[in-house]
């Protein structure tokens, strides 16, 4: 929760200089949630036990991937010493049904279970301990059913389904040109599978929270990523009117999509209401956590590309079969964002894509930075390198054939203007050519150096017709602050410093002076999620259209203060004064004292809510399916150890395009986070099942890089105005993961001359690769 | 109940009194990770934190001797290169701290990088207990199966000791730089009599020697024939299982691999003359 401070008049002396103009829309202006998260007194979502908390919940789980619920019987976990409750789908009292795009997942299950994280009660106790003893008392029937553990079996002939509807969720497709005729013409034909894996969050603020009733409003402490949505589906879920219920989001430690699908809230509601003017608390461990959340989907990408002896693109046939899990999730968002990104930023005349998303009884899988459109990054960026190989042509110079420039179309047939992906691609080069490259004649023999690139594109928000939009509201008080108010979460990206920056920008405001409201269903309106890379330049337009109606009401008070007309006056430093007669000036608190004496609201709210165009079923086309495009290039180094697989990334640059960099500080750290969950992907994180089973639920066994694994990563920050965005920004969040991932396989290709398809390339994959060793080669073979 | 001896024979008076229902603890770097998955739920602790003589290392006829309460930090300023190398390899800088050398030898994971480092260097361990006293044992009869080991429910591990001039070389496989976890690691001894001993984790349910190999080796220069065949050997002798950490044929390779590497070390700074420890 981000509550604005109360604060002192401006002790700024009314005859000093005006301090010359601070454009706070570039600078980095140190976060404003900074010294609580570094001092460590900012409360997150555990913190908040210690404080508040007077009952305990815990969640009982299914013990089965996939089972029918014959019975539930609490008896014995009522007898537990401290228990007060057990409530299960019974005790809901609305649709007990939650999901993001289809209501599909019970929030407590009462007839059917189909993957382990799937919740049936929710025990209350006294402390936490007898909230967990009742837990694991409560006897649940089941009668197994087959487990569906892959996709091969999930759409095997007689498989057993998950839904009456059959495994197979759903379909996206594009259509474009003839793809057979013109790869019967094209000189070279490259195909192979992609191979992409689980992936988990990881992030380091586990699930935690409070609910509370007291009998008028449930008001819930959780983290999510869009709290008025959230709202929306725990009202249907439990049976309450959405103004009955109050999300307050709590200081958050990282989200990347993982916080997109309801976590506890749900089951805080459930104990909340049968507890009225209690406070209960609820805790994950890592373990649940991971058990439980949806995760990264794994994709198998089958990839058909042909290229002209010049290596000119002829045409892409593409086929993706993605592991939905349990429940659908984003799962349909995720394949139409597969199937627009799946020739990425390159000119394709003929393009085929067929993506089908597969139930299995694995976790549910959804929102994961740079969703659909990084695992394809993996596929096209792979086909470049094996075009070039095959071609004998230089990786950089089949990318720059092929790149889209301003006025291109992309697969989706949406012209791109401007289109930067080139340029981005020539400044990662250059600055990789800074040093020269050591190459592996000074290395022991079984050491080799390899270097990689990697171009994409990213369509930014929602897109395909969704009604996005983003609201915000901005308010000056006589003493001459501003506060934003918006619904948008702070996840850990820098949104609040966004918001307030581009605020401050627009009315001429020193940064001291700017305060922030933010996600607090009560205080602030709805600005949509803290995802698919909108935040920037959603809210951020809603910030801006907010300031600029208060910046017109600031210059009409200026003006009859300064006895000039409003265009003659410049607002800045928190004055206002006559542009050619600087002297004849007035303070900013002087001008919201006498606005408010002579009516003046000093307040503002926008809407924001650009149309974008649904694509046309079949074809998935679209002429504006994103309402922008971020382009974005990579560049990796890495060391390969060919006797035992070890990878390591020596140096790592990444240029990406983002308009026009609010806050450069925050942009450059989500670069160097972005490469830094990228490298994890590419070479080592992997959530790994058994018939539905995670088989490593905790970060023992689920390996995420260290800053001993991470090169000092080297961000290139590339400007060009994007005309729809405010100030020219348009956002950055996930691309660097997408461009990352790609780099590092297109180094270890260059390093050991084979081409990796499959993920993460820890050292055994890469052994393998390196070796061509199969799953069930001899000893002999192998040594 | 939480016991704190300040001195080692309070400890193996408690040891004495109390067995196995005290949960011995120094670092805690096993044991609470242990408790917070709810492997082990203990209701009386014997820490042994507090216990000055367990922190020193000396040097005693020829042997270095560290006490069970040395951390991996300390083992990392040491001059042998197995025994300093695995230990900078343990954990992050906080566990490394926390972590000794007595708990490695307790918890006896197959994949306890001390324990394959002092197996190489012929380590042996001196057990205590009130009623009988110490005894040494060669660390390589302690480990006896998959978490199971010599020591008796009265007896605390008290020290290990190693021959000081052996030279030795170490390699781990994980899957990350640091807070790595380890695929496979390996590391290999000679002493003056050309006596090699090498060692493995993670290729069984204990750290474990090869025997066979080290025969082959015994007393003999090395040559890139003479270690090919050891590696070779150490590929049948070791009993590897696939996991979700990694499969049997990798790390079986591996084993091969690591051999082949670090006795090529030894042999080339035998040929540059360099006596390295």
């Amino acid at each position: 929760m981000i509550q604005h401070v109360k604060t002192t008049e401006s002790n700024q002396a009314l005859d000093a200089p005006i301090a010359p103009a601070d454009h706070l829309v570039g600078k980095s202006c140190r976060r404003i949630d900074g010294k609580e998260k570094v001092t460590g007194t900012a409360l997150y979502g555990a913190d908040l036990f210690p404080n508040s908390a007077e009952l305990f919940a815990s969640v009982v789980r299914s013990e089965h991937a996939h089972a029918n619920i014959t019975a539930i019987d609490a008896k014995q976990a009522l007898e537990v010493a401290g228990v007060l409750g057990v409530y299960t789908h019974a005790d809901v009292g609305g649709t007990n049904i939650h999901g993001l795009i289809r209501r599909d997942h019970p929030a407590l299950a009462s007839k059917r279970v189909r993957y382990l994280g799937d919740a049936i009660a929710v025990v209350v106790a006294k402390t936490e301990r007898a909230a967990k003893l009742g837990r694991d008392k409560v006897k649940v029937t089941y009668e197994t059913l087959p487990v569906i553990a892959t996709m091969e079996q999930a759409i095997a002939e007689g498989a057993t389904k998950l839904y009456p509807e059959g495994n197979v969720m759903g379909d996206k497709r594009i259509r474009k040109g003839d793809v057979d005729r013109a790869l019967a013409n094209s000189h070279v034909v490259v195909s192979d599978t992609f191979f992409t894996q689980t992936v988990d969050h990881a992030f380091l603020d586990i699930e935690a929270g409070t609910g509370h009733w007291d009998g008028q409003t449930l008001t819930l402490y959780v983290a999510g990523q869009w709290v008025h949505e959230e709202r929306r589906l725990i009202a249907l879920a439990l049976g309450l009117p959405v103004e009955q219920i109050r999300i307050i989001q709590p200081v958050t430690g990282g989200a990347f999509g993982g916080r997109e699908d309801i976590s506890i809230q749900i089951y805080l509601g459930v104990a909340a209401l049968k507890h009225q003017g209690k406070t209960i608390a609820l805790r994950y461990t890592r373990s649940e956590s991971m058990r439980v959340r949806h995760k990264r989907h794994a994709l198998k990408i089958q990839s058909t590309f042909g290229a002209k002896a010049d290596g000119t693109l002829t045409a892409a046939k593409i086929v993706v079969h993605s592991d939905e899990g349990a429940y659908a999730s984003t799962g349909i968002a995720v394949m139409r964002k597969a199937a627009s990104h799946a020739t990425g930023p390159y000119r394709v005349p003929n393009v085929e894509v067929d993506v089908y998303g597969v139930h299995t009884n694995n976790n549910p899988t959804g929102a994961m930075r740079g969703f659909g459109a990084c695992q394809m990054a993996i596929a096209y960026e792979g086909m470049m390198d094996r075009i070039a190989n095959a071609l004998k042509l230089g990786r950089e110079t089949v990318r720059k054939k092929n790149l889209i420039t301003s006025g291109d179309t992309v697969t989706t047939g949406q012209r791109i203007n401007p289109v930067s992906v080139g340029h981005c691609l020539t400044k990662a080069i250059q600055k990789f050519n800074d040093q020269p490259y050591p190459g592996s004649d000074s290395l022991p023999a079984h050491i080799k150096r390899g270097w990689g690139m990697s171009a994409i594109c990213f369509g930014l928000g929602y897109g395909d017709g969704f009604p996005d939009c983003s609201r915000a509201r901005v308010e000056l008080a006589d003493n001459g602050t501003a506060t934003v108010y918006t619904g948008g979460v702070e996840v850990g990206q820098g949104l609040l410093n966004a918001m307030m920056q581009i605020a401050g920008e627009e009315l001429g405001l020193p940064f001291e002076s700017m305060r922030i409201v933010a996600a607090d269903t009560e205080l602030t309106d709805e600005s949509g999620s803290s995802s698919a890379t909108r935040q920037t330049y959603f809210t951020g337009n809603a910030v801006r259209m907010a300031a600029s109606e208060l910046r017109e009401q600031v210059l009409d008070i200026a003006g009859i203060k300064l006895k000039v007309h409003p265009h003659e006056i410049t607002l800045q430093q928190g004055w206002a004064f006559e542009s050619a007669k600087p002297d004849n000036r007035v303070r900013i608190e002087r001008i919201c004292t006498e606005g408010l004496t002579r009516g003046y609201s000093l307040k503002a709210s926008a809407l924001f809510k650009p149309r974008t165009i649904e694509e046309v079923p079949g074809t998935g086309q679209s002429p504006r399916a994103f309402i922008t495009y971020l382009f974005g290039a990579h560049v990796s180094q890495v060391l390969v150890n060919t006797e035992t697989g070890e990878v390591k990334v020596e140096r790592h640059i990444a240029a990406h395009d983002v308009g026009k960099a609010v806050n450069p500080q925050s942009v450059e750290g989500q670069i160097v986070g972005g490469v830094a969950q990228g490298l994890g992907m590419a070479l080592m994180e992997e959530v790994t099942y058994k018939n539905g089973r995670i088989m490593n639920p905790g970060l023992t066994d689920y390996i995420i890089p260290t800053i001993k694994d991470l090169p000092p990563v080297e961000a290139i920050i590339v400007e060009h105005d994007d005309p729809g965005g405010p100030f020219g920004a348009h956002g950055v969040g996930e691309p660097p993961l997408i461009g990352a991932v790609p780099a590092i396989l297109s180094a270890i290709y260059d390093a050991t001359g084979k081409a990796p398809c499959e993920l993460p390339m820890n050292p055994e994959r890469t052994w393998r690769l390196i070796n061509d060793v199969r799953e069930n080669d001899t000893l002999s073979k192998v040594f | 109940m939480f016991h704190q001896p300040t001195t080692f024979e309070q400890a193996l008076e408690l040891r004495r009194a109390l067995g196995t229902d005290a949960t011995v603890i120094n670092g805690g770097t096993d044991v609470v990770v242990a408790m917070n998955h709810g492997a082990i739920h203990p209701q009386c602790f014997l820490d042994v934190s507090r216990i000055r003589s367990l922190r020193k290392v000396e040097r005693q006829n020829g042997h270095v001797v560290m006490g069970a309460g040395v951390t991996f930090s300390e083992l990392g300023k040491m001059h042998f290169r197995a025994l300093r190398e695995a230990s900078l390899s343990v954990g992050g800088p906080a566990i490394r701290n926390m972590g000794t050398i007595g708990g490695n030898i307790a918890t006896a994971s197959p994949a306890g990088d001390g324990c394959v480092a002092l197996l190489a260097m012929n380590a042996e361990v001196q057990l205590a207990s009130k009623a009988r006293g110490d005894r040494w044992m060669p660390l390589v009869d302690y480990f006896i199966d998959y978490r199971k080991t010599a020591l008796a429910d009265d007896e605390l591990i008290h020290a290990v000791r190693v021959p000081h001039n052996p030279r030795s070389r170490w390699y781990k496989i994980g899957k990350r730089g640091a807070v790595n976890i380890s695929l496979v690691c390996c590391a290999i001894s000679q002493n003056e009599n050309k006596k090699t001993e090498l060692a493995f984790g993670c290729v069984g349910p204990i750290p474990k020697i090869t025997p066979k190999a080290s025969a082959l080796l015994a007393g003999e220069e090395l040559t890139p024939e003479l270690i090919n065949d050891a590696a070779n050997l150490v590929t049948h002798e070791v009993s590897p299982i696939d996991d979700q950490r990694g499969t049997a044929t990798y790390r079986r390779a591996m084993c091969g691999t690591l051999t082949k590497r670090l006795l090529t070390q030894l042999m080339k700074d035998d040929a540059k003359g360099d006596a390295d420890a």
